[in-house]
C-alpha cells in the first residue's frame, strides 16, 4: 500500500518553529490557503501578545499606554482563560506572578489550538483527506478524519537529550504539550515562590485541547516530579513526567499508573 | 493521604500493572470487573507454553485493597517470558468513569499500552475516546523513529529547530 501523501509547511513565529502536516489527498491550493490563514492568525496573535515587541498590546497595557478595553478582544479573552487556569491549577499556573499581567505562558497553546480548529480542522472534511496537525515547538493539536483508521504517532523526547525519544503516544484527535526547562533554560517560574523552576525534567500532557494540555504541563513542572496531587484536577487527560535522573511517572484521568518497573523485558531479548 | 497500591496483573516474568490510587475521587473498583467488563484477545493456537493473567498480588497498604484477577490470553511464549496477547487490568472508577489499562504483547514485547474506555456501545465513540498512555521506548523494541509523525518536548527556539527531531521529520515527510 502506498503511504498517503503528506504536505508539510514550516514557519518561524512566536520565537519557535511551527510545523503543519496535512495527510491525504488535499490539493496544493487548499493546503496553501489553510496554512497561510493559520500562520497569519498566529502572527497577529504574536503582534498582540509578544513580550518582545514594543508595540504589542500587552506591553502597551503594561506601560499604561493602552486600556484593556481598547486592546484587542483577544486580550480580555486570554485574561479570563488565564484566571480560570490559575483557579483550576490552584495557583500552579498563573499569568500574574510578578503582579503584572503576562500571559506568555498561555498564549501559544491557546492560539495554536484556536488557529488549528479554525483553519486546519476543516481540511479533513474534504474527500480524500486523512489528517491534519500543527506542532508549535513541541506542543501540538492533531485531527484525524472519522472515516480514517490512521493514528498520529507522537514521540516524547528525553528532556536531557532532545534527540532521543523516551516514549510514544498514539493520538487521533487531541493535543500533546510538553513543558520543561531543558531547551530554553529555566523559564518557568514557580508562582508560589517567584523562583525559576530548576528541575531538569519535563512534563507531557495529552488531552483534547492544547490550551488545556499546555496549562497542565506547566503546572506539572511547577509541582515537580514528586507531587502528582494535581492530576485529579487535570480533567480528562493523560500524561508523563520525567525528572532529571530519567525517572518516569505516568497517569490517566486522575490515576497514576505504573506498568512494570523497567525490568519487564529481558534485556537479552532486545 | 490514602494510598492503595494494587498489582492487578502478573505473568511469569513479573509483568505488573499497578494503579496507585492517589485521590479521594477514586474508589476501588469491584474486583470482579476484570472478569465481566473487559474484552481480551481470544486464544488462538497453543495454550501450552503461555501463561495468561495470573491472580493479582494485592499489596494494598490501605484497608480495602484487593488484588483482582487479570484477564489475559496466551498464544505463544517467547524469550522474554511474556505471552503474546492482550492483557486488561481491572477497572478502576474515577470521576470520569472507569479506567482500565490494556497491554498488547507481540513477539514477547509490549507493543501498546492503551486505556480503553468503557462502556461505549458505539465503536466510533470508543475509538475517538480511547485514552492513550505514553508507551516508554524501554517497554518495546519496535523500531520507533521511522513511524514518528510529530515530536513533543520542551519548546525549542526557532534557532534550535534546525537541530530538532521535528525538523528531521518535517524534511523527511515533506
Amino acid at each position: 500500500m502506498i503511504a498517503p501523501r503528506r504536505r508539510v509547511a514550516v514557519e518561524r513565529i512566536m520565537g519557535t518553529a511551527i510545523s503543519v502536516h496535512v495527510v491525504g489527498d488535499v490539493g496544493a491550493d487548499a493546503f496553501d490557503h489553510a496554512v497561510s490563514a493559520c500562520f497569519d492568525e498566529l502572527r497577529r496573535v504574536d503582534g498582540v501578545f509578544s513580550p518582545y515587541r514594543d508595540d504589542s498590546d500587552i506591553l502597551r497595557i503594561a506601560r499604561g499606554e493602552l486600556a484593556m478595553t481598547d486592546a484587542s478582544p483577544w486580550v480580555a479573552e486570554v485574561a479570563r482563560e488565564c484566571a480560570r487556569a490559575e483557579a483550576e491549577t490552584r495557583g500552579l499556573f498563573t499569568a500574574m506572578w510578578s503582579g503584572v499581567f503576562d500571559p506568555t505562558g498561555y498564549v501559544k497553546g491557546w492560539s495554536v489550538e484556536r488557529a488549528a480548529r479554525a483553519h486546519l480542522a476543516p481540511l479533513i472534511e474534504s474527500p480524500g483527506a486523512v489528517a491534519a496537525g500543527i506542532n508549535a515547538g513541541g506542543d501540538m493539536q492533531l485531527f484525524t478524519a472519522a472515516r480514517s483508521d490512521r493514528t498520529w504517532n507522537v514521540a516524547i523526547v528525553d528532556p536531557g537529550d532532545p534527540s532521543r525519544v523516551i516514549a510514544t503516544v498514539p493520538v487521533r484527535d487531541g493535543a500533546v504539550a510538553t513543558s520543561g526547562g531543558a531547551e530554553r533554560g529555566a523559564h518557568i517560574v514557580d508562582p508560589r515562590t517567584g523562583v525559576a523552576v530548576a528541575g531538569a525534567g519535563s512534563a507531557t500532557v495529552v488531552s483534547a485541547s492544547l490550551a488545556h494540555a499546555d496549562v497542565w504541563a506547566t503546572a506539572a513542572v511547577v509541582a515537580g516530579f514528586d507531587d502528582l496531587g494535581w492530576i485529579s484536577r487535570a480533567g480528562r487527560a493523560s500524561g508523563l513526567i520525567v525528572d532529571g535522573c530519567g525517572r518516569v511517572r505516568r497517569w490517566v484521568d486522575g490515576v497514576e499508573i505504573s506498568v512494570g518497573d523497567g525490568a519487564v523485558l529481558d534485556p537479552a531479548a532486545r | 493521604m490514602k494510598k492503595i497500591v494494587y498489582a492487578v496483573l502478573a505473568t511469569v516474568s513479573g509483568l505488573v500493572l499497578l494503579f496507585s490510587y492517589r485521590t479521594s475521587h477514586v474508589e476501588p473498583a469491584d474486583s470482579l470487573a476484570a472478569d465481566t467488563s473487559t474484552t481480551s484477545s481470544s486464544t488462538t493456537g497453543s495454550t501450552g507454553a503461555g501463561t495468561g493473567g495470573t491472580g493479582g498480588t494485592g499489596t494494598g497498604s490501605g484497608d480495602t485493597g484487593a488484588g483482582s484477577a487479570a484477564s489475559g490470553a496466551a498464544s505463544d511464549s517467547s524469550a522474554s517470558g511474556l505471552a503474546d496477547g492482550t492483557y486488561t487490568g481491572a477497572s478502576t472508577n474515577t470521576r470520569f468513569g472507569p479506567v482500565q489499562v490494556q497491554i498488547t504483547v507481540a513477539g514477547g514485547q509490549i507493543t501498546d499500552v492503551q486505556v480503553p474506555e468503557y462502556p461505549s456501545s458505539n465503536p466510533r465513540d470508543r475509538q475517538i475516546n480511547q485514552r492513550a498512555l505514553p508507551v516508554l521506548v524501554s517497554e518495546t523494541t519496535a523500531a520507533q523513529s521511522a513511524d514518528i509523525d510529530m515530536v513533543s518536548g520542551a519548546t525549542y527556539t526557532s534557532e534550535g529547530y534546525a537541530q530538532s527531531l521535528q525538523s528531521a521529520i518535517d524534511q523527511a515527510r515533506a
